[in-house]
């Protein structure tokens, strides 16, 4: 039986994590998925921009309480990226 | 978090993940515990000046809508703030909440330009359903049973006199609104604790 390849941007796991917690969601704040994946600021910037770049996940840049407010979403994309990845995984892990 | 995952430990992840996300939740306890000592206290106020063929209890409605909306926006705001996260869920309850406002306002004003009015029995039962709405989508069975109350004691304030009708109304507003939401807060302080 051969094996589905694991999408490269998802099988990460900070990235698989941010995408987890935003597939249950309509959109979370930065510092939500900072608190919930327990990254670093810096290494959660870095994550999300790749996600974003690869047209998974939404970025809202505001301002709450005068202070910069970042907004993140899954897009369609990102969706379906999402169950591709887990439909991929069940083909490793079914006996 | 940067070494490469196994299929057994990115299935872990996503579940963990999945649950994490499930526990973010937003406080809908305040709205029913406001709403429901306002609206009995209003009523209550209405039925004492009825008794006594005083039309100034209708001011009490006046009161308390105005000093409700301000507080339940003050507190959505707050909220909103506080809140990280957003559910599709809790776009629907504000918007179910929204659209049975619109209702009641839009069949108020139909009531009074027929000079027919609104019926007590008609706004618990508009009323019965954004709570029975709200206690399934929050799987929380006491406003679910609150909902049905709602047309329950409605339906049967249709066939009685103005001075019950008040009294149903009360007793909804206190077995739909004011218990289940005590109950509600308990569960949410339970689940903030834990």
């Amino acid at each position: 039986m051969a094996f589905a390849p694991l999408d490269p941007v998802l099988h990460n796991q900070l990235r698989l994590a941010i995408v987890s917690l935003l597939v249950g969601l309509e959109s979370a704040d930065f510092n939500f998925l900072l608190e919930k994946t327990g990254a670093t600021r810096g290494n959660l910037s870095v994550q999300i921009t790749k996600l974003k770049d690869a047209g998974y996940v939404q970025v809202k840049k505001t301002f709450k309480d005068n202070y910069p407010n970042t907004r993140c979403s899954l897009s369609a994309k990102g969706v379906k990226a999402f169950e591709t990845y887990v439909q991929a995984l069940k083909g490793y892990l079914e006996p | 978090m940067e070494r490469e995952l196994t299929p057994s430990e990115s299935l872990k992840l996503i579940e963990t993940m999945i649950g994490q996300a499930k526990q973010s939740f937003s406080r809908n306890s305040f709205y029913f515990l406001l709403w429901g000592v306002l609206l009995i206290v209003a009523m209550t106020v209405n039925y004492y000046f009825a008794a006594h063929s005083d039309p100034r209890g209708s001011w009490a409605w006046a009161v308390v809508g105005i000093g409700g909306g301000i507080a339940s926006w003050i507190y959505g705001a707050r909220e909103g703030k506080r809140q990280l996260s957003r559910t599709a869920m809790d776009r629907l309850m504000q918007w179910i909440w929204a659209g049975y406002l619109a209702t009641l306002f839009t069949m108020m004003i139909g009531g009074s330009a027929s000079g027919n009015g609104m019926s007590v029995g008609s706004i618990i039962v508009l009323t019965g359903l954004p709570t029975f709405i709200t206690g399934q989508l929050l799987r929380f069975k006491p406003l679910a049973f609150g909902g049905i109350l709602f047309w329950v004691l409605g339906t049967v304030s249709f066939f009685m006199g103005m001075q019950a009708q008040a009294l149903l109304y009360i007793a909804a507003m206190l077995f739909g609104y004011l218990i289940p939401g005590y109950l509600l807060k308990c569960q949410e302080d339970g689940l903030r604790t834990a």
